[in-house]
């Protein structure tokens, strides 16, 4: 196989794994293998290194593009007086 | 005629306390973006906590948001008496989520007109999805739920969060470019 193609089937599927490598979910993590695959890949891969760099400055933006609306508090209160007092009932 | 309530009784209500009580934000914020105003989305997760209550002896106490975001999405279903796949066709989560950038801390007129500018972009990315995709990247990227908890929000497998998700980010990641992303202040 040439190196070439190689490198085509690696950026492919390194491409599969950026989203959940930044991710770390507990439902879909990857194996150290895949990690220590895949960092070595974006370590000399400027095309995968500039996707991962992306992938990551979208995270963060949308990590501050917040809610964060953030809840009204008079509400939450309300719902904590709810279940304090629900829970005070047997359950039907 | 019930039993009177007995320790085991109270140490269940206390761990239905523990479980619930710090999910109560996120299910407001969740609820909010099923519901169309405050008033019934407070109303939906009071119905939501009592069916959990009533069904707490069927949780087996691992994922407790995921399990309270599946009874509110059934709660909501219920209420309505018709399916309505999370929601986010009315926009309302995008509508109650707006870009933060340059809050925390004191910035030039040009650093937030220059903000204003990347809001705007990110925001019509974003609003250029479809509502299947937007959902998942709102549910996930900025609500902070994880897969599971997000599957349990719209009721699909975790592999269409993924799979969603994926899409989701790489149109937006396309939709922005290099330059906003990387060279901008989004970054």
């Amino acid at each position: 196989m040439s190196g070439t193609l190689r490198q085509m089937l690696t950026c492919h599927w390194s491409a599969r794994r950026i989203q959940r490598y930044l991710d770390s979910d507990p439902a879909a993590p990857l194996t150290p293998g895949e990690v220590a695959r895949l960092e070595a890949h974006v370590a000399i891969c400027e095309k995968c290194s500039a996707v991962l760099k992306e992938n990551r400055a979208l995270g963060r933006a949308l990590s501050l593009w917040s809610v964060r609306r953030r809840v009204d508090p008079a509400a939450a209160d309300r719902l904590r007086g709810f279940l304090e007092d629900l829970t005070r009932e047997p359950r039907l | 005629m019930s039993s009177p309530p007995g320790p085991d009784d109270d140490a269940r209500r206390d761990e239905f306390r523990v479980y619930v009580e710090p999910e109560i934000e996120v299910l407001l914020r969740v609820a909010r973006a099923m519901a169309s105003n405050d008033a019934d989305a407070e109303d939906l997760v009071q119905e939501t906590l009592v069916r959990a209550y009533r069904s707490m002896h069927r949780f087996d106490g691992k994922h407790p948001r995921a399990w309270l975001l599946t009874i509110l999405r059934n709660t909501n279903i219920n209420l309505h008496r018709r399916q309505r796949p999370l929601v986010v066709d009315d926009d309302e989560l995008l509508r109650t989520s707006r870009p933060a950038f340059g809050t925390a801390d004191q910035r030039s007129a040009e650093d937030a007109v220059m903000d204003l500018a990347l809001e705007a972009e990110l925001e019509a990315a974003v609003a250029s999805l479809g509502p299947k995709f937007r959902t998942v990247l709102l549910l996930v990227d900025v609500h902070d739920l994880s897969y599971t908890e997000a599957a349990a929000a719209m009721g699909v497998p975790v592999g269409t969060v993924m799979s969603r998700l994926s899409r989701a980010r790489n149109r937006v990641r396309r939709h922005l470019g290099p330059s906003v992303l990387i060279r901008g202040r989004l970054s």
